[in-house]
């Protein structure tokens, strides 16, 4: 046996001028642009729906009850469709081939389809920067995007008493969220102190528009006599099964720790940019404060010709930014590939793209992550929630002092679970001194766990 | 809690459940009071939905004969969920 | 920079260099390992830890020319009783598995090869046996019917690669071993029958180096000059996420490289030596999807469960071969106490050379004849260069 016997590739490949990887706000946007100039567009989402996290689409019969959810998106994802842009929903991207170009695919009925691009576009987005803590995998600890989902999408309390913690602006319309389909919100806990008086604080008074928005929320939380505690932070979920308390500590103990009795828990340190695919595809990345973030020009080229990256996924920014960069870097596409039309990207576009990431710059001074936060959680604590690997065992690996990073995982299995090290590995590479200069762990295929038939490129109907 | 919009339903683990096409499956199952969907392989802890967004997996369940995560579903009549939530006497 | 003595110089800290630490330093001698980057992250740490007892048939796909068999099987059935009470003498849980393994046949050549192999297997003292499908099957109903025949063999099984050479350099330490990881031997120099081994922070004065550095195996016996024929190669390595337990056995395939089981975790683990798409000693190797197709098609294809199951990960590692696929394990002919060990089935075979290593050391003989098995045959080119 030889591998000349070689068996066939996965799937009949589709060819495509652009494939976007990712249907969230950036990714529209830049698939919309590129149509219009006459680009082929594959745009491929995970997910049943286009839309990504902030234009998730109310459905059904909660969309009948309730109305359109934040109907901007939807007449974005009406634009796309009727460009030409061709729409591959619940399609997983989870490999790329050996020419660093083609995608592998996993299509609705576990089908393997590949598309090869001349350009690909990374609108992957982010996820949740969770912090591990004592009790966080207990039922009823979500992330604060989750609730926010079941409240806002599905019109569903993730709880009847909530605590909505961690940092960062996005925990005020998360606590509202919940106010409005009846959670209790017994407390907004918030690790750093960004609504006091101080200079980098004022120097957020340049976006007046983003400013009025918090104003709001903040109001809101106010007429509801929700607590909004800064410098505090949860140190502990309890409960029999599921969540029954939370405890919390103001940072540097100075004041008596608190209790409460509660059946949820939102937590999360912001967003972290998801840089599997655009790694995979060969581009490089640089670590800030542990995250990896994908080099670019600043116009969505990364250092891999051909691989383009946008939204979220190029940087924490939000969404007004995210559909900027699509833009953008939909016209350095464009231009790369020579499309007819294609030009240089609105004087004015560029000038708002700077000024909202600049906001953001200054937003992520406002809430950073205390180093504290794992070096001093105590040894029981679990990190990798898919393999049940404590701090304690994570510790002790590295304390052999023979292991690197990429050791200690194999000596304890941290980050080797179905997740692949999303929810732990920076948290696993805090734990080990890791000097925060290299990657937490190398972006290996699968991206996301595959069936098997799929990876070896046959539809169900063809294995007996 | 809002059964008042519920207008099909799901078969969860051989009982059928009401719930509202187009909720997230994660959601209709939060909404039935099914929190919990599986035990962690390695420890048995109860697990339910962490993360919301595909990235965790706490919320895979087997949808009509497939693995699948029930955050990224939407809730269709006649599904056949099975979770992995009871103690399996096999272990 | 300071230069410190040694009794022994162990280089490299996969599976052979750990065990070999372990025996030596269990022995009373004053060992130091020396690891280029961290230990068990090459070859011994990807490898699949399989344990493999029946006779050796099947070649990688890719391997030129077989291993000899017949020579092989005497030293797995010795390895075999080492590995039996490997977890008492390291106190330390391998998650080893001895639940038997089949090896499968799909073809009347195939059936008649296994017969062939079971008669051998026999008169060199293991017992196996052949098995038509039916009877395969209802032994393991997982098996599809594309399966016509199988050998069993109740001593095959697995341990978990990942905790096999750390236990091993944990218990070294306990007997007073030193390791030092990320210290890339720099040079080897010899003074008499003194070889001063040293890394970029120090030098280590020794009577004895015993050279276990899997891929880089030649680089190091350079070093100490001696040029030995050896092949590098890296092979992949594919694993499901973790299922309720579904399979006890290992799975091989008598006609072509593929080794499936669930390994105490859950996992399924599914091999069989498909090279990689490239070997990259830098860094890590990058698996083929050629390979992963390949072994993914025919281990479902055998066993079609797999279908169904999700891939979860899968990786590449390297594999230390010599041109005839035989181990190599002695001391370099010319280079009084400097010894070499590697080659393939270095995990199933670890125990064994560790003690044949601590016994040559002490200048006895080891358990079982191996001289055929020195570097002298790797060796033969390098005296004529030099």
């Amino acid at each position: 046996m030889s591998v000349d016997g070689d068996p066939r590739p996965a799937g009949a490949i589709e060819r495509c001028d652009v494939a976007v990887v990712g249907g969230g706000p950036a990714g529209l946007s830049a698939a919309l642009h590129l149509a219009r100039l006459g680009a082929y567009v594959i745009l491929l989402d995970e997910a049943e729906e286009l839309g990504g996290q902030y234009f998730k689409r109310r459905q059904g019969s909660v969309l009948a009850k309730h109305g359109d959810f934040r109907p901007e998106g939807t007449s974005l994802i009406s634009a796309v469709r009727a460009s030409g842009v061709r729409c591959w929903t619940e399609c997983s991207v989870w490999g790329v081939g050996e020419d660093e170009r083609t995608l592998l695919v996993a299509g609705p009925e576990d089908e393997p389809r590949s598309v090869s691009a001349r350009a690909v576009l990374v609108a992957t987005g982010g996820y949740e920067r969770s912090i591990p803590f004592s009790g966080w995998q207990l039922p009823g600890v979500v992330t604060p995007g989750y609730a926010l989902h079941l409240a806002t999408c599905d019109r569903i309390p993730v709880g009847q008493r909530a605590v909505v913690a961690g940092t960062g602006p996005f925990l005020l319309p998360v606590s509202c969220a919940l106010l409005d389909v009846g959670v209790e919100v017994a407390a907004v806990v918030e690790v750093n102190r960004p609504y006091r008086p101080s200079l980098r604080v004022a120097a957020a008074l340049a976006h007046p528009a983003r400013l009025a928005e918090f104003a709001s929320y903040r109001a809101v939380l106010a007429r509801r006599k929700v607590p909004l505690l800064q410098g505090w932070q949860v140190v502990e979920a309890n409960g029999s099964g599921a969540l029954e308390r939370v405890r919390i500590e103001s940072v540097g103990g100075r004041e008596a720790g608190r209790e409460y009795d509660v059946d949820a828990l939102a937590v999360a340190y912001g967003f972290r940019p998801a840089t599997e695919l655009v790694r995979l595809l060969g581009a490089r990345c640089e670590v800030r404060q542990g995250d990896l973030f994908p080099r670019t020009d600043g116009r969505g080229r990364t250092t891999a010709e051909g691989v383009y990256v946008a939204g979220e996924s190029a940087g924490i920014a939000g969404v007004h930014v995210a559909r900027l960069r699509g833009e953008v870097t939909a016209a350095s596409i464009a231009a790369d590939l020579g499309l007819p039309g294609a030009a240089e990207p609105a004087r004015a576009t560029l000038r708002r793209l700077r000024r909202g990431e600049a906001f953001s710059a200054v937003t992520a001074d406002l809430y950073p992550v205390p180093d504290s936060l794992i070096s001093g959680l105590c040894d029981g604590t679990v990190i990798c929630r898919c393999e049940g690997v404590t701090a304690g065992q994570i510790r002790a690996a590295d304390a052999v002092g023979w292991n690197d990073r990429n050791s200690v995982k194999g000596a304890t299995r941290a980050g080797m679970g179905p997740c692949q090290g999303r929810e732990c590995a920076p948290a696993v590479a805090a734990l080990c001194g890791a000097s925060g200069s290299t990657e937490p762990f190398p972006a290996r295929m699968p991206i996301k766990p595959v069936p098997i038939r799929v990876a070896m490129g046959e539809s169900a109907e063809e294995v007996s | 809690m809002s059964g008042e919009r519920d207008d099909t339903a799901v078969c969860v683990d051989g009982v059928e459940v009401p719930a509202a096409v187009g909720q997230s499956l994660a959601g209709a199952l939060h909404d039935a009071g099914i929190r919990v969907l599986r035990r962690n392989l390695v420890t048995d802890e109860p697990r339910a939905p962490f993360c919301g967004m595909g990235v965790c997996f706490e919320c895979e369940v087997s949808v009509d004969g497939r693995l699948r995560r029930a955050c990224q579903l939407h809730v269709r009549p006649g599904m056949v969920v099975s979770t992995g939530r009871e103690h399996d006497d096999e272990r | 920079m300071t230069t410190s003595t040694a009794d022994v110089v162990v280089i490299g800290a996969g599976i052979l260099g750990a065990a070999a630490a372990h025996e030596l330093a269990a022995a009373g001698h004053r060992v130091v390992v020396l690891e280029r980057r961290a230990p068990n992250r090459e070859g011994s740490g990807t490898t699949a830890g399989n344990l493999h007892i029946q006779a050796i048939h099947t070649r990688r796909p890719g391997q030129p020319i077989p291993a000899d068999n017949r020579r092989f099987l005497p030293l797995q059935l010795a390895a075999s009783q080492l590995w039996g009470d490997l977890e008492d003498r390291l106190d330390a849980d391998l998650e080893v598995r001895r639940n038997g393994g089949f090896m499968v046949a799909e073809t009347a050549e195939q059936t008649r090869e296994l017969v062939e192999k079971n008669r051998m297997e026999a008169e060199l003292g293991l017992r196996t046996e052949v098995l038509d499908g039916t009877a395969a099957r209802s032994e393991l109903p997982l098996l599809s019917e594309r399966v016509v025949a199988a050998t069993w063999c109740e001593l095959d099984g697995y341990a978990n690669p990942l905790l096999v050479a750390p236990a091993y350099l944990t218990a070294a330490r306990q007997h007073g071993a030193v390791v030092r990881g990320f210290s890339p031997v720099t040079r080897i120099a010899r003074t008499g029958r003194t070889w001063q081994v040293s890394t970029s922070d120090g030098t280590w004065s020794t009577p004895t180096v015993i050279n276990a550095a899997g891929p880089w195996i030649g680089q190091v016996a350079e070093l100490g000059g001696t040029r030995l024929n050896m092949t590098p190669v890296a092979i992949q390595m594919h694993v499901t996420t973790r299922v309720r337990p579904i399979m006890r056995h290992l799975v091989q395939h008598i006609g072509e490289g593929m080794s499936v089981k669930q390994v105490s975790a859950g996992h399924l683990l599914i091999g069989g030596g498909w090279p990689a798409e490239r070997l990259d000693l830098s860094g890590r190797s990058a698996p083929s999807l050629a390979s992963m197709r390949g072994n993914l098609l025919q281990a479902a294809r055998i066993l079609p469960f797999l279908a169904d199951l999700q891939l979860l990960r899968m990786w590449a590692g390297p594999l230390a071969a010599t041109p005839d696929e035989m181990p190599v394990i002695g001391e370099v002919p010319g280079a009084p106490g400097f010894f070499v060990a590697g080659g393939t089935y270095a995990f199933t075979l670890a125990p064994l050379w560790a003690s044949a290593l601590a016994r040559l050391v002490a200048g006895g003989s080891p358990p079982l004849p191996i001289d055929d098995l020195g570097p002298a045959r790797l060796c033969a080119d390098a005296a004529v260069t030099s």
